[in-house]
């Protein structure tokens, strides 16, 4: 009798999630395959727009940032593509075509770039996720040694377990705050300068191309004070640049 | 303690002398027209200033054939830098009154500052008969209107060089405010310009003079600053307007004025002191001084500017320099333009190199730096980062045009090319990337081939996998509720840990009670005071709790043979066990309060109790 409540809830589920998937993502594919027809007519602003109206809905996609981007280049806006394309990698670190066209799209614009720390070398910001999940599961395999075992080798293990989640947790804190963190930026406009104060007559302190990395440390109002390619810090109007993470 | 104090005062203070002095040995000397073009009868002032010394002789008349110059006016002021130096400045003022047209050259004149004589620079003044080129005042010629002219206490004039300009063009002005110095100024607004279509810079320094216009005293309040003409087409500037409020002699004083006035109504026993002594006091009054206004034609720049015209207007000069001299392909040159000179700096853009091509060119970034209170002369530079894509024996010549108004025409500043040293060989072309694209190309539609570049690769038709947030795992919803899972486990892992805990306790208070309680009843065995059922009672009880601790069993399920097994008794004393407790029931049921117990059956028990080890 149970079993059989078990199955009816189950199917219920499915069911219901099943429905919603279809019902939601009916009207933004068809949104997407205009963008597409748009951008295969030549009309980049059209293909734009539509494609914005997408991830303006909140569901995005590797793809959809992908071909966002390409339709940006199109139109002569190195800048949103440089910055859609790596919204694609940041969906999709592997994303291969979006990896080839950014690369084209850096060439074009000589876009400055942030350096990475020696960590960041050596350990990918995509690894967020993998170290994230590794800090979780060590966690709670040293809390299940540590109940479990009355014993000396068991509580070494769950010790060793503890330092290695603490491992990961700091790893995962210094990528996210590093040069690929959930500060990074790009600069969307043409001619925009750093400069020392919120002013435009301010000495500037880098001329940054767009496509140009930033990290925004803070925003305030007209003006985003950020950390620079040449690791120098400076203000940059703030509709002169967007984050990469939504 | 203090007349140390005063001794290090004393120190500083001479020290900062001696500083003061030492300054005075590297004195100098600047001198700077007003303005460097006016009109017939149009006067000009000349300022000379003396830095670093307390002491020095100008001359009083400056001899030029065709100009009348005098010494008008001293000042001296002192600046501190800091603590320990103090910079005096001595500043002459000369009024120039041209007599002629022509161009007339001051020749540099010998001060005389301390030990030493300094010269002034040459300068230039051009004089222009025709009344387009001259200076124009917002006011009548050159003696001011004063404001509510009977009583001459106040006026406000606009001094412009010109009356024809070309849009864009920066021009001069001198916004002057005067008060009758028999008034005393009790507050004042800075004064405002009216018109349109022009911009105007903000108002420079404040400075203060005393000038005797018409034969009267005034303190006059200058402030320089320059206009600009957004548009063509004929302009009013003007009027400056200021309030003030003053404390002026009071009016109706009663002091008549003669039919002949000797001192053209500055008679000084007119005064109202003399008739009205309270007068002094004076009257307070709130005055609005506004200026004429002034016409100004601007005319539209001439056609043919150069490709390299971006709006500047002016007289410039360039210079360019380029560093490092020796790179790869690749790597960034800086390239640094300085344009100095006069003019419109908020339209000077970057020069541009002659020719690009084989060049990538980053944004510039500027620097002004101005020579002037207005910002209408200095320096600008531009900093320009380049890198060339391939060999390059030199950098292009940098190229910057502008519109000169004094000779009418566009010119164009060319630098030199600068020979580099360029190493390497051109970088790669962007990647010709060869996978499959995941879906159809869009770059084979024939819409869109013509515009785009081959290298790009084409859209993915397919949407892909749908994610809702950007946000690292752990900044996820999802990731926490998934904890609770393992939480849950850890919670019951925990709970079941602690319930077999507590059991293990319970087990040790239990075994702890049994063993407390054998120790009494032996002792009260052991003292052999009790009556028969008590004691034989007692004695089963401790052999039962002897066989539970033994056993972990409930001490009431434990009988004669039970004990005799636990404890692996043999014959003779499983015997006696049995006799002990069926003494026990014995004594207990039938009632009997003293049973024939004998004392030897008594030390048999405890003797079989003692013996029995757990």
């Amino acid at each position: 009798m149970k079993q059989v409540i078990f199955a009816k809830l189950g199917m219920l589920l499915f069911g219901w999630a099943l429905f919603t998937t279809v019902w939601s993502a009916a009207p933004n594919d068809a949104q997407f395959e205009k963008a597409n027809s748009d951008y295969v007519a030549g009309n980049f602003k059209e293909a734009i727009s539509d494609y914005n109206t997408v991830v303006q809905s909140g569901e995005w996609s590797a793809n959809l940032f992908y071909n966002l981007g390409n339709a940006y280049y199109r139109a002569g806006d190195y800048g949103h593509a440089i910055l859609n394309y790596e919204r694609a990698l940041r969906i999709e670190w592997q994303h291969p075509e979006a990896q080839a066209n950014l690369r084209i799209a850096r060439d074009e614009t000589h876009g400055l770039e942030l350096t990475p720390s020696l960590f960041e070398r050596y350990v990918s910001a995509d690894s967020i996720g993998a170290l994230t999940l590794a800090a979780a599961v060590l966690f709670w395999l040293a809390v299940a040694l540590v109940v479990l075992s009355g014993r000396r080798p068991l509580l070494v293990s769950a010790i060793v377990c503890f330092v290695l989640s603490g491992c990961c947790a700091i790893a995962v804190y210094t990528l996210v705050h590093g040069s690929r963190g959930q500060a990074l930026a790009v600069i969307v406009r043409n001619n925009v300068e750093a400069r020392v104060a919120t002013a435009d007559t301010a000495r500037t302190v880098l001329a940054l191309p767009p496509g140009s990395e930033v990290l925004i440390v803070q925003p305030r109002g007209d003006w985003t004070y950020a950390q620079l390619p040449n690791d120098q810090r400076g203000w940059i109007p703030t509709d002169a640049v967007e984050k990469i993470q939504l | 303690m203090r007349p140390l104090v005063l001794i290090k005062i004393a120190l500083f203070l001479i020290g900062a002398l001696i500083i003061a002095d030492a300054r005075a040995e590297s004195a100098s000397v600047t001198a700077a027209l007003t303005s460097s073009e006016t009109a017939l009868g149009q006067p000009v002032q000349l300022e000379v200033k003396i830095k670093g010394t307390t002491n020095a002789t100008p001359p009083q008349t400056i001899a030029v054939d065709g100009l009348q110059i005098a010494l008008t006016d001293t000042r001296r002021s002192f600046e501190m830098h800091g603590f320990s130096s103090v910079e005096s400045t001595l500043s002459y003022g000369y009024t120039i009154m041209p007599m002629k047209a022509g161009t007339f050259k001051i020749p540099p004149q010998p001060i005389r500052a301390g030990n030493t004589t300094l010269h002034t620079p040459e300068l230039t003044l051009h004089v222009t008969d025709g009344p387009n080129r001259g200076m124009a005042r917002g006011n009548q010629g050159a003696t001011p209107n004063p404001f509510a002219g009977e009583d001459k206490l106040a006026f406000a004039e606009l001094v412009v060089p010109k009356k024809t300009a070309y849009v864009g063009e920066t021009i001069p002005v001198v916004l002057r405010i005067g008060f009758n110095s028999r008034t005393r100024v009790l507050g004042r607004e800075p004064p405002n310009i009216g018109g349109q279509g022009f911009t105007m810079q903000k108002l420079g320094q404040e400075d203060r003079n005393l000038e005797t216009i018409g034969g009267r005293s005034y303190i006059v309040y200058s402030y320089k600053s320059a206009v600009s003409a957004a548009r063509t087409g004929s302009f009013q500037l003007g009027p400056i307007e200021t309030k003030a409020v003053i404390l002026a002699p009071r009016r109706g004083s009663g002091v008549r004025r003669m039919p002949f006035d000797p001192f053209d109504g500055d008679d000084p026993f007119a005064n109202p002191l003399f008739s009205d002594p309270f007068s002094m006091l004076g009257e307070r009054r709130e005055v609005t001084v506004k200026s004429e206004t002034i016409p100004l034609d601007v005319k539209p720049l001439p056609p043919g500017a150069p490709p390299t015209f971006t709006g500047a207007v002016g007289n410039f000069s360039m210079t360019a320099d380029a560093n490092p001299k020796r790179v790869q392909v690749g790597d960034p040159i800086t390239v640094k333009v300085e344009i100095a000179g006069r003019g419109n700096f908020d339209r000077v853009s970057a020069p541009s190199l002659s020719d690009e091509s084989g060049w990538h060119k980053y944004p510039p970034s500027a620097n002004f730096k101005q020579d002037d209170d207005v910002g209408i002369s200095g320096t600008k530079t531009f900093e320009m980062v380049v890198s060339p894509n391939e060999r390059k024996p030199t950098l292009p010549p940098v190229t910057f045009s502008y519109f000169d108004p004094v000779k009418e025409k566009y010119v164009t500043l060319q630098s030199q090319a600068l020979p580099l040293v360029v190493e390497g060989n051109a970088p790669p072309g962007p990647p010709i990337v060869t996978t499959t694209p995941k879906a159809s190309s869009a770059a084979s539609s024939p819409g869109a081939t013509s515009q785009q570049p081959p290298q790009l690769l084409p859209l993915v038709r397919e949407p892909g996998k749908i994610v809702h947030s950007f946000a690292p795992l752990y900044a996820q919803k999802e990731f926490w509720l998934a904890q609770v899972f393992p939480l849950v486990i850890a919670i019951g892992l925990m709970g079941w840990r602690i319930q077999r805990v507590r059991k293990s306790n319970w087990a040790a208070i239990r075994a702890a009670g049994f063993q407390r309680e054998t120790d009494e009843l032996l002792r009260k065995l052991r003292r052999d005071v009790l009556p028969p059922p008590e004691y034989f009672s007692d004695a089963s009880r401790v052999v039962q709790l002897k066989t539970a601790l033994k056993q972990n069993i409930e001490p009431g399920v434990v009988d004669a043979d039970t004990a005799a097994r636990v404890f692996a008794l043999d014959k003779e004393r499983s015997e006696r066990m049995r006799r002990l407790f069926a003494i026990s029931d014995e004594l207990r049921y039938s009632g009997k309060a003293n049973g024939s117990v004998s004392s030897d059956h008594r030390r048999e028990a405890l003797e079989l109790i003692e013996s029995l080890r757990p």
